[in-house]
């Protein structure tokens, strides 16, 4: 299954074949795995536990190496890459958020949101703006000093998608962003997603449990076994109704 | 490189804001690397204080004569010709004369007597030396701080100010039984905290009487014209005599009874301080191992953020590396105010008692915490290198 729907893949996940070992006994998560995905598209990848999300996830962020294969993201093969070209590729390139959040605890949410512009050069005015803009776009404007145990878990959640989007990348791998939350704020958190795919054009791989959380995507991906069994076109009338951008967030800072 | 600097300084931070989530094993190892830099500071401060103490009675103006082959006072016997020639040398002897012309000499006699301690009322070894009247005046820097100086020939004593506190007997005015006569006490002196202080003064002639020892004299002590006139003084010696004697700069000669004690106290402080720092350091190794656990998600999250893995070796090193040096500091502070100026004693070179302060420099800090911080920097490598290898899907598996 490729998965491109009319547009040049920004990212290529081409034959590849991934396994592991546990003793003598290996494992094989994906045995000819292929994937296209558009710039700009929202994709959620759905599956059952040790279906492969996780490893797929990892191999788009450039923490797990496919056995053989390509895995290429706009102009960066994953799969050549040394790990410190991969780490400088994910401060530039990528944005994460984790389903447990990820915060640091002794570290307030300006402090957590600068994290990643601290491996940019920019002077540390230019940093506390960039902080600025991504915490008033979440709505989270006022709460810089205010630490992640004081928060609920869906301003963590908040925090963390400021953080993964502080450096503007173009693409945000989503490792079940709303397995941690209440329902309300799962709906909040997914809408930001959704605006961020529409308004800022952010890439979104998204791994997700929910079917609901799916329905934001404009695509759906089965994963079985290490294939792609299933996918889902969602059509812009199919997709849940959204409100205004900053009706969104304000109905987000609302609800927490 | 202004990128990894600050990515260090935010890991590293972020390693120090969550210590009090790992506050007990990271006072361990604080504690540990104390303890360590404490016994080491101990037994410098003591073969510091014991050759500070010697070196205070050293000067190179003044020469100690030993005969009979040995560089020991006890064992040492100056030949009575030998003394009638210098007496009777007119001649360019590098010895100073007095007003009188006559040649600044003592003979001296060393006599180990048991007094008891006051405090535990233990017999301990002292040295009481029979002088002449020109002993305290071949010393540098002692003076009498109560009474007057023995007379010739009587049974009187001067204590040294060390003594005079710790042993019963010796204030001015008291009578003593020192072997089996008694002894006056007329005076104390000081000499500057120095091994003289130690000592028990008399007149050499009723102490050679009281002890039996008529005649005999194991040294003699010179006052020097120079420091640079002890080469004429030993050709003076050997064409006065057959037999071998030795003179030495009194410096010289404290000095090569200080390296001995000195070095012995070393001897021995230095393996059980590398034997303590060696336990100290699998403490701080497992410290650090149980931090790099304790973060492993923060550490994995910063990783897939884009932090390097120098930056996570470093903060980590550097946790280590604090955390030994405040224990170190920790060590040397409390050592400094408990050891410096401690009293304590052992026996010096003639098998009597010698009493001497412990001394914390600066340089016995410097030793000893560098010790403490050398736990922090081997104990804090393998963890650091393991923080290096942690695998990132930890950050994605992970409660944050």
């Amino acid at each position: 299954m490729t998965g491109t729907i009319g547009k040049e893949p920004y990212i290529e996940i081409r034959g590849v074949r991934k396994g592991f070992s546990f003793g003598a006994e290996k494992v094989a998560i994906f045995s000819d795995l292929s994937l296209n995905i558009a710039r700009g598209d929202f994709v959620a990848v759905m599956g059952p536990s040790g279906s492969g999300k996780s490893t797929l996830l990892n191999m788009l962020s450039g923490i797990d190496r496919p056995d053989s294969g390509k895995v290429r993201i706009g102009d960066s093969h994953l799969e050549q890459m040394g790990e410190s070209a991969k780490a400088a590729w994910r401060a530039h390139n990528l944005g994460i958020v984790f389903q447990f959040y990820n915060l640091l605890p002794m570290l307030n949410t300006a402090q957590n949101v600068e994290l990643p512009l601290l491996l940019k050069p920019l002077s540390r005015r230019q940093r506390a703006e960039r902080v600025d803009t991504v915490l008033d776009l979440v709505g989270l404007d006022g709460r810089q000093k205010q630490y992640p145990a004081s928060m609920s878990g869906g301003q963590q959640q908040r925090v963390g998608i400021a953080r993964a989007i502080v450096t503007d990348p173009g693409l945000l791998l989503c490792d079940e962003p709303t397995g941690d939350l209440d329902c309300k704020s799962a709906n909040d958190i997914l809408e930001m997603l959704r605006l961020l795919n529409r308004e800022l054009n952010k890439t979104i791989v998204m791994v997700t449990h929910d079917p609901e959380a799916a329905g934001f995507a404009r695509r759906t991906l089965h994963l079985n076994k290490g294939e792609f069994t299933e996918q889902f076109q969602r059509e812009p009338e199919d997709l849940a109704p959204q409100p205004h951008r900053d009706e969104a967030m304000e109905q987000g800072v609302a609800r927490q | 490189m202004f990128s990894q600097l600050k990515q260090t300084a935010a890991m590293t931070g972020a390693n120090l804001g969550s210590l009090p989530r790992r506050a007990w094993i990271a006072t361990s190892m604080v504690l540990s690397v104390a303890l360590v830099v404490a016994v080491l500071t101990g037994f410098l401060s003591m073969a510091k204080g014991f050759e500070k103490t010697l070196a205070g009675a050293g000067s190179a103006s003044v020469a100690i004569v030993l005969g009979g082959g040995t560089n020991q006072e006890i064992g040492s016997d100056i030949p009575a010709d030998l003394i009638r020639n210098l007496r009777a040398n007119r001649g360019e002897t590098g010895i100073a004369r007095d007003s009188a012309g006559a040649a600044i000499v003592s003979r001296e006699i060393l006599v180990p007597i048991d007094v008891k301690r006051l405090a535990d009322g233990v017999d301990q070894t002292l040295a009481l030396r029979g002088m002449d009247q020109a002993g305290p005046a071949v010393r540098d820097g002692v003076a009498l701080s109560q009474g007057r100086l023995f007379a010739p020939g009587s049974r009187e004593i001067v204590v040294g100010a060390r003594l005079a506190g710790e042993f019963a007997g010796f204030g001015v005015g008291d009578r003593i039984r020192l072997g089996s006569v008694d002894w006056t006490v007329v005076g104390q002196f000081s000499a500057g905290g120095s091994a003289f202080e130690s000592e028990i003064w008399a007149d050499i002639e009723a102490v050679q009487s009281a002890f039996d020892r008529q005649g005999q004299v194991q040294t003699l002590r010179a006052r020097l014209e120079s420091p640079s006139s002890l080469p004429p003084l030993r050709a003076t010696l050997a064409s006065a005599v057959k037999t071998p004697v030795a003179a030495l700069s009194e410096a010289e000669f404290y000095a090569s009874q200080s390296a001995r004690t000195s070095s012995l106290i070393r001897l021995f402080g230095w393996p059980i301080a590398l034997l303590m720092a060696i336990g100290a350091t699998a403490g701080a190794l497992n410290t650090m191992m149980s931090s790099v656990s304790d973060r492993t998600v923060e550490i994995a999250t910063l990783r897939t953020l884009g932090f390097g893995r120098l930056a996570a070796f470093t903060a980590t090193w550097i946790e280590a590396v604090l955390l030994s040096l405040v224990g170190a500091a920790i060590g040397a502070a409390v050592s400094w105010l408990v050891f410096n100026g401690w009293q304590a004693s052992t026996l010096g070179a003639n098998n009597t008692r010698m009493a001497f302060q412990l001394t914390v420099t600066g340089s016995v800090m410097l030793q000893a915490g560098l010790l403490g911080l050398a736990i922090g920097v081997v104990g804090g490598t393998l963890p650091a290198f393991v923080a290096t290898r942690l695998p990132l899907s930890a950050a994605l598996a992970g409660r944050g």
